[in-house]
């Protein structure tokens, strides 16, 4: 199985620090993309559809970006609550049977290497998205829970940011699913 | 960077980067995470320290600049910066009107090496007239105490480097909003 888990270089000379929104965005961009990939190729099998729902995030963050505060939390933890509510809406939108172009404004349509590099993507998270499938009877809450700090590593106070909730909520929330996982694991 | 990554960021950096360039992070009370740029009055110029790269949006309505923008005999643009007289508001209507479609502008504190305007060099794909930027009456803009409320620029300010772009500031193409 072969993963893109390689992080690209950034533009920016190294050590020095970012001069503008712009560039400070870009470190964001390069340290977080294929993580954010990861999370919606767990979701979805069609690389056009992984690869719009990345954009769709990175276009929402980059449109809020000047409003992002690094004293509340990572990066990473404010990206998985927007990736979360971008699929959130991809699902309602879904449901209601609107055609996949119009529900995400019609990204450009990759190319043939494009989509064999999401579609190794898809691939390196098989085993975690036949975990999660495995996790599918533990409430959405929890098992979101469980992904944002077993499977991406998030620290708790990380995940309660991405979740909108308070580290108090985070942890009982945490506690639960990992409670239901041990007794459903010795019920086996 | 794989491809697909690296178009996405290609295309973000293309639809939102004078846009982001151009904005500045919301300054806690008591913190002083990020230095607010001094804002000159009603302009969508800022200065910064250090300097600071300004996108002036031609054609947006809102902006009320500090700009005087004149045609020279040559054909090139002569945008004049100055803060302290009273500019007619209108510029960046003008500028559109002479083809340029915006302009990346670097502030750098002290005086200018070089007295008169500085021409601006060309972002790739960038078209239109040759643009010169004069800031000040030589080159050099002196921020009193107390020119317009809340300065924080006091003291002498010339210009680091200026680009022209191209027209298109946002808002098109696959943005999915």
């Amino acid at each position: 199985m072969k993963t893109i888990r390689e992080r690209p270089a950034a533009t920016r000379p190294r050590g020095r620090p970012p001069s503008s929104l712009l560039e400070e965005f870009e470190q964001v961009y390069l340290r977080n993309v294929d993580v954010l990939m990861g999370y919606f190729a767990r979701r979805c099998r069609d690389p056009q559809m992984v690869a719009d729902l990345t954009s769709e995030t990175f276009v929402r963050a980059v449109d809020g970006f000047a409003r992002f505060d690094p004293r509340r939390g990572s990066d990473r933890a404010w990206l998985f609550g927007i990736a979360a509510h971008v699929f959130a809406r991809h699902c309602e939108q879904s449901a209601g049977g609107r055609d996949a172009a119009a529900r995400l404004g019609g990204y450009r349509p990759l190319d043939e290497d494009e989509i064999e590099e999401v579609a190794e993507r898809i691939d390196a998270e098989r085993k975690a998205a036949e975990l999660m499938r495995r996790f599918a009877w533990l409430p959405a809450v929890e098992r979101a829970a469980i992904e944002l700090v077993d499977l991406e590593g998030l620290t708790p106070r990380e995940a309660a940011v991405a979740l909108g909730v308070s580290r108090v909520a985070f942890r009982k929330r945490l506690s639960r699913a990992r409670s239901r996982l041990r007794e459903g694991a010795a019920e086996q | 960077m794989s491809k697909y990554t690296d178009n996405l960021w290609r295309d973000i950096a293309r639809e939102h980067g004078a846009a982001l360039a151009l904005a500045e992070r919301p300054e806690a009370a008591g913190t002083s995470f990020l230095r607010r740029p001094r804002v000159l009055a009603g302009s969508t110029l800022g200065l910064a320290g250090a300097g600071v790269a300004v996108f002036l949006a031609v054609g947006a309505a809102s902006s009320t600049p500090a700009f005087a923008v004149t045609k020279d005999a040559d054909g090139s643009v002569l945008v004049n910066i100055n803060q302290i007289t009273s500019l007619p508001h209108g510029g960046n209507a003008k500028l559109a009107a002479m083809g340029v479609g915006g302009l990346i502008i670097q502030m750098a504190g002290g005086p200018a090496t070089v007295s008169g305007p500085v021409t601006c060099t060309r972002a790739p794909g960038a078209t239109g007239p040759i643009v010169k930027i004069l800031v000040g009456k030589n080159g050099t803009e002196v921020i009193a105490p107390g020119a317009t409320p809340g300065n924080t620029g006091v003291g002498t300010w010339h210009l680091a480097s200026c680009q022209t772009t191209g027209p298109d500031t946002g808002g098109t193409g696959n943005t999915g909003q």
